[in-house]
């Protein structure tokens, strides 16, 4: 078993709410992100659901159970911290079976469950090393492996890999999808990198300002996001403003079939993520503009183009073009996602 | 070679003061203007291990036991108390910190004269409670300032990462906390030692002449003018120090209290 439902949350600070209204499920095997600025409140999320932190209001189940009120070594719910925290009056060994000691786990059981899960964390060797003499990602999955060998309900991962320079990052990475899929142990991760919660989640929850603004698949949130706050926050930044008539969003641009918008004449907004947009010759790129800026970052090129009042930014592999320069741009209409009215 | 020359400096600013205390116990004739004894002989020795001995045991056991209760004792109270001035802010603190500095600031005569009158009226004068007493008023302050210290640089986060891995609040006490400070406690606790070690005047006023602890001892032997008897009393009494710091001697300083994070 391992589904965690958060129901209503409500976090506060004093008088300071960071966390209004949260409702979000993490089904069985299911990795989960909760994706949000630094600052948001995310960490608080974690706190409450180990029970580190009171809730101001809502419930937290586990496993269909509701913990309110559970200490935390009561609930089935482990949290992993930013930092490794190691134990450092204990070698690596202990600090991967403190969790078992608490449980009083029969030592020949608990031998055999840290041997298990040193090996599956790559930690072979280093049992009875001190947690100074062993390296930060090390570190970092001797922390994993101490929280993964309770066999617990829900894992709860506070930001994993913001303490691991890039390198390593990748790599941790990698190892936390491999024994995610491995143990298919139900995990709630805690990110404000875009890139990773995209990478190892299942489904991802986009928390902007106390509240849950968009659930869904990584693909979704990407590529369909609800709202321009959303397409923002995964790096969207042509917005256009038009009305929509007999199904066509027409703007400045150009007219675009709108499938499934019920708003006919209604001020809307849609976007189009950079790197849709294609650049080429007249015969097909319909849309005149002029490079007003470049700036080149390796595999793509960004270019600023004004086409009459509307600034488009977009993402080409070209790296020949030039401010000043004329292009002709087209907008796939597939790719444009027109925003349903608020 | 730096580091050689370092340490025999070092080592030498220590000893060197002791070498006249032990040119003195193991001298037998020492007039002026000679740089050394004419004599040389185990006297003050044989006075202070065979006919004093039996004195001298009592007293070390005396002051033993008391340094220990209040090192324990400073100990005790020394790592909640720095636990709430490191950790927490709470109204108040500042005036709590001065009323804690009082009683090292106030001149320790003006303490043990005015613990006395309380102790009198307690009936605690002349017992080994009432000096473990007056000698926490001058230790304690020093165990909750090395204390307050520690849990400055204390991570509250190794307990919640404790507590989340399933340990009960006391087990986080004991398995979490007081490992994590443990330098901390051994360095408080020598202090609360030493400075209790050392206590003559307090001692005297609230000891009354029955608590007999090494320095009274020694005092009175001093008086009595026999030089090298007071130079080997001195030496009894500065070992058991020395053996203490030493014992602690790698925590003081220590990295250790820091941990990981």
């Amino acid at each position: 078993m391992g589904i965690l439902q958060l129901d209503d949350l409500t976090i506060a600070y004093g008088a300071e709410t960071v966390i209004r209204g949260l409702h979000l499920e993490v089904a069985e095997g299911e990795l989960v992100s909760l994706l949000g600025p630094s600052g948001a409140g995310k960490t608080s999320v974690l706190k409450a659901v180990a029970g580190l932190l009171a809730p101001a209001g809502g419930d937290i189940r586990i496993d269909g159970r509701s913990v309110r009120g559970l200490p935390p070594e009561k609930r089935s719910a482990v949290m992993v911290f930013q930092k490794p925290l190691l134990f450092p009056f204990m070698n690596v060994a202990q600090n991967i079976g403190f969790g078992l000691r608490m449980l009083a786990v029969a030592p020949a059981e608990a031998r055999e469950r840290i041997r298990d899960i040193i090996a599956l964390t790559r930690l072979t060797g280093l049992a009875g090393r001190r947690p100074h003499e062993i390296s930060g990602g090390q570190q970092q999955r001797v922390a994993l492996a101490r929280a993964l060998v309770l066999k617990p309900s829900i894992l709860l991962l506070d930001e994993p890999l913001s303490s691991l320079d890039a390198n390593l990052r990748q790599q941790m990475r990698e190892l936390i999808q491999d024994i995610q899929a491995e143990t298919r142990v139900s995990t709630l991760l805690v990110t404000h990198d875009q890139s990773e919660a995209l990478m190892l989640s299942h489904r991802i929850g986009l928390l902007l300002d106390g509240r849950l603004r968009q659930v869904g698949t990584p693909h979704d949130l990407f590529h369909r996001p609800a709202d321009r706050a959303v397409a923002e926050f995964f790096g969207g930044c042509n917005f256009l403003t038009g009305r929509l008539r007999g199904g066509l969003f027409d703007c400045e641009l150009g007219s675009f079939p709108a499938p499934g918008v019920m708003a006919n004449g209604h001020r809307l907004t849609a976007t189009i993520r950079p790197e849709d947009i294609l650049v080429g010759g007249d015969s097909g790129h319909p849309i005149p503009g002029r490079v007003r800026k470049t700036s080149f970052e390796g595999a793509t090129t960004r270019l600023w183009v004004d086409c009459g009042a509307v600034q488009l930014v977009v993402l080409t592999p070209r790296s020949d073009l030039t401010p000043g320069q004329p292009i002709h741009l087209r907008l796939p209409a597939e790719k444009i996602r027109v925003f349903p009215p608020e | 070679m730096k580091r050689a020359l370092l340490g025999a400096a070092v080592a030498g600013a220590v000893l060197l003061p002791f070498l006249p205390l032990a040119l003195w116990a193991f001298s037998q004739r020492w007039f002026y203007p000679q740089l050394l004894p004419e004599q040389w002989g185990l006297r003050a020795w044989r006075y202070v291990l065979g006919t004093a001995g039996p004195q001298m045991t009592e007293a070390l056991v005396q002051s033993v036991l008391v340094a220990a209760a209040v090192a324990v004792l400073s100990v005790a109270g020394g790592i909640p108390a720095g636990r709430l001035l490191g950790l927490y802010h709470f109204r108040g603190k500042d005036l709590l910190s001065i009323v804690l500095m009082l009683p090292i600031i106030v001149p320790p005569l003006c303490v043990a004269m005015g613990l006395h009158l309380w102790l009198l009226r307690l009936e605690m004068t002349a017992t080994f409670a009432g000096v473990v007493l007056v000698h926490l008023s001058a230790c304690l302050p020093y165990a909750v300032f090395v204390m307050w210290g520690v849990f400055s640089n204390y991570n509250l986060d190794f307990e919640d990462q404790a507590r989340s891995l399933g340990a009960s609040a006391l087990d986080v006490v004991g398995r979490v906390m007081l490992p994590l400070i443990f330098p901390g406690i051994v360095v408080a606790a020598l202090f609360a030692f030493l400075l209790s070690w050392s206590q003559y005047l307090s001692t005297l006023i609230i000891g009354g002449g029955k608590i007999i602890t090494l320095p009274i001892l020694l005092f009175a032997l001093m008086g009595s003018g026999d030089r090298p008897v007071a130079a080997a009393v001195s030496i009894v009494f500065v070992i058991p120090a020395l053996a203490a710091l030493a014992v602690s001697a790698r925590y003081l300083g220590s990295r250790r209290v820091l941990g990981v994070w």
